[in-house]
Parts: C-alpha cells; structure tokens; sequence
C-alpha cells in the first residue's frame, strides 16, 4: 500500500471510529436521563414542566458530546 | 377463502415492486454530498477591509429569515383580535413558550430585561432551521438548494458570541466587575483549590461558547448530510424499488429533522437563559 492510500484508509477509518464510538457514551446517558425524567414524571405528574424543562437542558449538554465527534469526523474526512 | 380481493390486492402490489425492481432506473449523475455544504457567492461586492461584503447562500438564507420573522410579526401584530384565529394563535403559542417555557420558568431576575434577546435568538434560530428544510433558488446559479443558515458554524458562533458577551455583560452590571469575576469560585474553599476551581469555571466559560456553536451547526448539518445521503443513494442505486424505499425513509427523516428544527432552537435559547440567569444571580 503506498503512502498515499494509507493516508485515505486512516481518514476514513478514523472518522468513522470517531463517530462510532463517540455515539455510545451520549446514547447511554441520554437514555438514562430521559428514562429517569419519565419515571419522576410518572411518580409526581405535577412538577412534569420543571423536569421537561431540566431534561431538555441536560439532553443539550449530553448531546454535545455525540457532535463533537461528529465535528471531528467531519473535519477527519474534509480538512485533514 | 374469506377475503378472496386481499390475495388480489397483495399479488398485484407485489407484481408491482418486481416490476419496480426490474425496471432500468435513471441516467446516471455525480452527486457530491459535501457540495451542498459549499458557500457559493451569488452578488459579487468589495472586500472592505478584512470583511467580504459579497452575498452568499449563507447571508441569503440569513436575509430570508429575517423577512420570514419580520413579516410574520407585522401580519399578526396588524390584526390582532380578542378571538384569535388559528393563524394569531400558533404565534401566541410561541411567544408564551419564549416567556413562560424559557425565560420565566429558568430566569429568576431580570426577565424582562432579557426576555427581548432570548426571545429574538429562539424566533431567528427556528425561522432560519425550519427555512433550511425548504428548497430555496439560492444554489450555484440560481438553482434550488437545500441549505440552513445555521449550517454554517460562522452564523452559529456569532449567535454564542452573542449570549457569550451579554452573560458576561449582564453578571458585571448587576454584581459589580471584581465581585461577579472572585464568585466563581465558592468563598469557603482552602486558598489554592480556590484558584484551581476557578480556573476550571473560566475553561468551562470558554467551552460553553464552543459547546452552544457545534451544536446548532453539527445537528443541522448532521440532518441535512443524512437527507443528501438518501437522495444520493437513489442515484447510485438507479432502481426504482430502492427510490421508492428511500422516498418513504427521508419522509420519516424529515419528519424528525422538522422536530429537532424546533428542539435544537428550544436548547439555544434555553441554555442562553441559563447561563445569563447564572450570572446574574450568582449562588456563592
């Protein structure tokens, strides 16, 4: 393999690892936090505005994380 | 047999998806994913200084948007009426979501002070996401292109900037610039994990304009790339099976990109909301 193809294989390996992999942490968080938001809701129907409200701005900040690797397999594949 | 006509039905359905399958597709044609994503400039204006003047995609996207939101408060601010029609109430139903669902329910001070920003960067950022999801003539000659504003990460940033620079100016008015700079670290700590918290707080400063900008931009330019990635794939497949298939899935596609046009403005400003209600009341 000459250099070059290399280079192309460790891109594109990379950005898709990057991505896979950076996809599971937020995944499990953001099914633990909306699965406890629902069974707090369920237990306490009343205060369902506040929890929705808190777990939008924790599904932002979680979500986050799942971009940046999107951003870096997108800068791997595009700018590298 | 009971329901003789559901066979016929079935048969013929599935003649008709062989015939799909077998059936030679379209010409074939490129199609680059990533071409979307390009500015073209559409008016060519002067450089002035380190600024280029000329009319992209990106800034007509912006100017659409603009219009969008202008014309759409004039309209319904000329006729408004105590029985509101369907029309007055879906923008009530907006507005009272950036006061109450936004503001009021995260701010403790300052609402009305700072409900006129939040509201405006929640009304700009879901005009110009769900705008992006219509095909505009704004494309390399005029062609139509499927294209955001918020797609670009130069549109996200200088709204960040902009929550960034208001939650710093709103904390330094209120408290004062050295008390608002020496509470974020809590007053109780031992001398140097006091310093090293607060280092940490201004990093998380710093990130928290990063975090706010590469999300809006990666989730719009995540679903417009996934629905590039289906009209593509219909190109390079060529079968009509298949293009149906792909039809149906960038329906559903759609469908979600429209809710997370509405979630990804919701986020911004609710987390603009946060981070001035944070610096204006301070908790240490």
């Amino acid at each position: 393999m000459d250099a070059e193809a290399a280079k192309e294989l460790g891109k594109l390996l990379g950005a898709g690892l990057s991505m896979g992999l950076g996809a599971v942490g937020p995944g499990v968080g953001l099914g633990i936090m909306i699965g406890k938001a629902l069974e707090s809701i369920a237990r306490q129907p009343e205060v369902a505005g506040d929890v929705r409200t808190n777990m939008f701005i924790g599904i932002g900040v979680t979500e986050a994380v799942a971009l940046y690797a999107f951003v870096v397999a997108l800068i791997l594949i595009f700018v590298a | 047999m009971k329901h003789p006509w559901r066979w016929i039905i079935g048969l013929l359905v599935l003649g008709f998806l062989i015939l799909l399958a077998i059936l030679p597709g379209g010409e074939e044609m490129e199609f680059e994913v990533a071409g979307e994503f390009e500015r073209h400039v559409l008016i060519e204006l002067p450089t002035i200084g380190p600024f280029d003047m000329s009319i992209t995609k990106t800034v007509a996207y912006l100017f659409v948007a603009v219009a969008v939101i202008v014309v759409f408060t004039i309209v319904v601010a000329r006729s408004l009426r105590m029985k509101p029609g369907r029309f007055q109430y879906a923008m009530e139903a907006m507005y009272e979501l950036a006061r109450d669902g936004i503001v009021g329910s995260v701010m403790k001070s300052g609402k009305a002070t700072w409900f006129p920003f939040i509201g405006a960067v929640f009304f700009f950022i879901l005009a110009s996401n769900l705008i992006g999801l219509l095909p505009l003539p704004f494309g390399e000659h005029y062609q139509p292109a499927f294209y955001a504003a918020t797609a670009n990460l130069n549109v996200t940033l200088m709204l960040a900037l902009c929550t960034f620079v208001f939650t710093h100016y709103a904390g330094i008015r209120k408290n004062g610039a050295f008390h608002y700079v020496k509470a974020w670290a809590p007053s109780g700590a031992p001398p140097v994990l006091k310093q090293v918290i607060w280092f940490i707080h201004v990093v998380s400063e710093i990130f928290r304009l990063i975090s706010l900008s590469v999300r809006l931009f990666a989730n719009m330019v995540a679903g417009h790339a996934i629905l590039a990635v289906f009209f593509a794939m219909a190109l390079i497949f060529q079968s009509y099976l298949v293009g149906l298939a792909l039809q149906g899935a960038s329906v559903l596609i759609y469908m979600f990109e429209l809710f997370v046009a509405f979630i990804q403005a919701f986020i911004f400003a609710i987390l603009s909301a946060v981070y001035i209600g944070g610096a204006l009341d301070q908790d240490h």
